[in-house]
């Protein structure tokens, strides 16, 4: 289909469900059953969804509080999530069921599981980071300390020997899991708003103010910075690494490039701050969460056939693009 | 002018009536043989039998508890030592809240009320 010789434009699609503001998103790897994402929301109740269509599967009921945070592992097949009711939970991302839920002594905000999905880094309003060996439920977990304000998230990575956290005290820290000792610490002048680690190249991309930076992170040298038109909340760079997509303050999606860093595209959509956003690993697709309560799905290649999205012929478009307003309109489904 | 992507339908949204997590998924069905932590993946054949004759007897001993609890006073002892009585009506589809009449409460009492299983421990009624 010559869909790169036709002006198209974006059609996100839109996930509803959650009654308050989205924060927090993750995806799945690719699982036999294609690939999955789950979103944390302040009304308590992550959804897990089909993610290339964005199809609601299910609701992990059981926290009483705002969810902060979500992860899910790589197969899909367990989920975890962080709350504001003092507890990180444990799913089963298959059943629904819950599996285990872990005590804390604050707010959690975020939570990871290692490559074996066999151990949960979760960290929080505690300050403290905690690994808890999922074996072995019961036992303690362990302990780091080192920040001295809240922590909004906490990585593994370097293939699990080390983590990365991202806290109020306007530090990023990388720590070695075995030691559990501070490795380097970076300093910034304001908050980090967000931070996404990818395995595959060792990056980091983190986002404060109206900045998007992506360092090393191995060595946490800086690589390079971009400057977006609006303060940023998140940002997720292409498995690819030739774009990146942020949203932020002004509701917006914006795309570009990131080898010239140069803004590709923005788009309007979101009837609210943008919290999070996230590529596919297929990097097909990107999934943005808002105040506005919802998730929307937008493609990176716009107009390409792939999930619900449907690249038409130039014959067809009259009837298309009347077909296409008639479905945004009256938001009706055809049987 | 651009000419807006079109779409096959808009993504399928949550079920006003469940949690989800459809147990006739083709995932469900292939993944989730023994979903409950309990059983060892490992296990042998004649226990993992004997464990799911047994999980099969305390379901069915608990639907017909359920039955038998329609319409009968029942005390609920809940988290953070809350003892309260009620009539009891019908469970929802995934035993996720208990709708109850006259419930008695240490305020008063509520003429009908929809208790979250999750906050009960155990019930227990008179049959």
């Amino acid at each position: 289909c010559s869909w790169r010789s036709m002006a198209m434009r974006q059609t996100p699609l839109t996930c509803s469900g959650h009654t308050r503001p989205v924060v927090d998103l993750a995806f799945s790897g690719i699982t036999p059953f294609g690939y999955f994402l789950i979103s944390a929301c302040k009304d308590g109740k992550p959804m897990l969804r089909q993610g290339d269509t964005g199809d609601w599967i299910g609701t992990f009921l059981g926290h009483k509080g705002a969810v902060w945070g979500a992860t899910l592992n790589t197969d899909a097949t367990k989920a975890a999530t962080a709350a504001a009711d003092f507890t990180a939970k444990v799913w089963d991302a298959v059943s629904g069921d819950e599996v285990l839920s872990l005590a804390h002594k604050h707010i959690v905000k975020s939570v990871n599981f290692t490559q074996d999905s066999n151990c949960l880094l979760t960290a929080g309003n505690d300050k403290l980071l905690r690994i808890y060996d999922l074996s072995q439920p019961e036992a303690p977990s362990q302990e780091i300390a080192g920040h001295s304000a809240a922590i909004k998230k906490a990585l593994w990575c370097n293939n699990d020997k080390q983590i990365l956290s991202a806290a109020d005290d306007k530090t990023i820290r990388l720590w070695d899991r075995s030691s559990m000792q501070e490795v380097k610490m970076l300093t910034f002048e304001t908050s980090v708003s967000s931070m996404e680690y990818m395995a595959d190249g060792e990056l980091l991309v983190i986002t404060y103010g109206k900045t998007i930076a992506f360092y090393n992170a191995l060595s946490l040298e800086l690589i390079k910075t971009v400057e977006a038109p609006a303060p940023i909340n998140s940002a997720s760079l292409h498995p690819e690494k030739d774009f990146f997509v942020a949203g932020g303050e002004d509701f917006k999606l914006y795309k570009f490039d990131y080898s010239t860093k140069e803004e590709l595209e923005s788009y309007k959509g979101h009837f609210g701050p943008v919290h999070c956003v996230r590529f596919s690993p297929d990097g097909e697709l990107y999934a943005s969460g808002s105040e506005d309560g919802t998730l929307r799905l937008w493609q990176t290649a716009v107009g390409k056939t792939y999930g619900l999205w449907k690249c038409v012929l130039p014959g067809k478009s009259l009837f298309v693009s009347v077909y296409t307003c008639l479905v945004r309109t009256f938001h009706f489904q055809p049987v | 002018m651009a000419t807006p992507v079109s779409v096959l339908r808009l993504p399928k949204g949550p079920d006003p009536n469940s949690r989800g997590f459809d147990p006739n998924s083709p995932r469900f069905v292939a993944l989730c043989r023994t979903s409950i932590s309990t059983s060892a993946a490992e296990a042998d054949a004649k226990e993992l039998q004997r464990e799911q004759r047994a999980r099969s007897a305390l379901r069915e001993r608990f639907l017909r508890c359920l039955l038998t609890m329609t319409n009968k006073k029942v005390q609920f002892h809940m988290h953070e030592k809350v003892d309260v009585e009620a009539t009891f009506g019908a469970s929802d589809i995934d035993v996720l809240n208990f709708q109850v009449s006259d419930l008695h409460t240490p305020i008063g009492v509520q003429k009908e009320a929809l208790i979250r299983c999750q906050d009960v421990i155990s019930f227990t009624f008179d049959m």
